[in-house]
């Protein structure tokens, strides 16, 4: 990438640091003409690049979870009401659909998955991982959860309940991680950076503070 | 419907046959003009209400007809094929007088 990139102009727009390929140019004509003929708008186009550049993706779940290990009237809200809680945040509008947030606790660890197909958090998570819509995790998630979470280097001792939520159209779930020990002293803003993606899916923990630095 | 419920719908509707460029999990552009290449898919779905499965076959024989190359990145392939799967498609709605991506004169 270089400085001189223009995200807002995409037809014919940008500058490139080399000649650009074949399919670029026809990527760039076929934008052209339809812009041309009116059929779409180089707005419309813009504003799926801006959701990758800016929106979508995990950094909004850890928001939401470091709002919630911060904030205990936050956090009462968001267990007892995901959907409006996550609003609050300014986060949501994933087609009508609830969202629900699973609390992991010293005794209950929360795990999620799409039995069906591949229901996911987006607002809060962005774009599921390849791993979330096998078959494989899927049914064996349901089937065998400690087994699955030890392949993703997660052991859950005996003596923790394991509970498995099956996401569908109607009820997205959220993992909401344990906080770990050492971080009394961070702000809202440096938490976030402790919550992997998979943290709030429950195949991994929250980072120790060790673990950013 | 909104741009995410139409990708949603894309993602799911294309991770058996033509999954969309990932690196552990996360959507891959390489360059700028494949976001765009996307962006044009979305709006085109949602412009003409696209049953992405109907997208879902041109991108398959799209890739079918033009597999990586040696010396191109997988995205670059991908995205390529994306374009040629969105020409096929305007090409066969008669969405498009030229579906070459020829700019017409003007009417």
């Amino acid at each position: 990438m270089t400085d001189e990139h223009d995200h807002g102009h995409g037809a014919g727009g940008a500058h490139h640091p080399h000649p650009a390929s074949d399919a670029e140019l026809r990527a760039r004509a076929l934008e052209a003409l339809l812009v041309e003929k009116g059929l779409i708008s180089t707005d419309a186009v813009d504003a799926v690049v801006e959701m990758y550049e800016h929106d979508v993706g995990p950094q909004n779940g850890a928001k939401v979870v470091a709002r919630a290990w911060v904030d205990p009237e936050f956090r009462r809200r968001l267990l007892a009401d995901g959907t409006a809680a996550i609003a609050e945040l300014g986060f949501g509008g994933a087609e009508g659909s609830k969202m629900a947030v699973v609390e992991n606790t010293p005794s209950v660890h929360n795990v999620i998955v799409c039995t069906l197909c591949s229901c996911y958090p987006w607002p809060v998570l962005g774009l599921p991982p390849t791993w979330y819509k096998s078959a494989a995790y899927r049914s064996r998630v349901v089937a065998e959860p400690r087994a699955v979470l030890a392949e993703f280097g997660l052991e859950i001792g005996p003596e923790v309940e394991l509970r498995v939520w099956d996401s569908s159209a109607e009820v997205r779930y959220l993992v909401l991680p344990e906080r770990p020990p050492g971080t009394e002293n961070l702000t809202e803003e440096e938490l976030t950076a402790l919550v992997p993606r998979d943290a709030m899916i429950g195949t991994a923990r929250a980072l120790e503070p060790e673990a950013v630095r | 419907m909104t741009d995410r419920a139409i990708i949603d719908r894309m993602d799911a509707s294309l991770s058996g046959a033509a999954p969309l460029p990932r690196d552990n999990g996360e959507l891959v552009f390489e360059e700028p003009w494949q976001g765009r290449a996307l962006g044009i898919g979305v709006a085109v779905m949602d412009r003409f209400h696209i049953p992405s499965d109907e997208f879902r076959t041109h991108l398959v024989a799209a890739i079918r007809a033009h597999p990586q190359t040696p010396g191109e990145s997988a995205a670059t392939a991908y995205y390529g094929a994306w374009i040629e799967a969105l020409e096929r498609l305007l090409a066969q709605r008669r969405l498009l007088s030229r579906p070459n991506g020829e700019t017409p004169p003007p009417s």
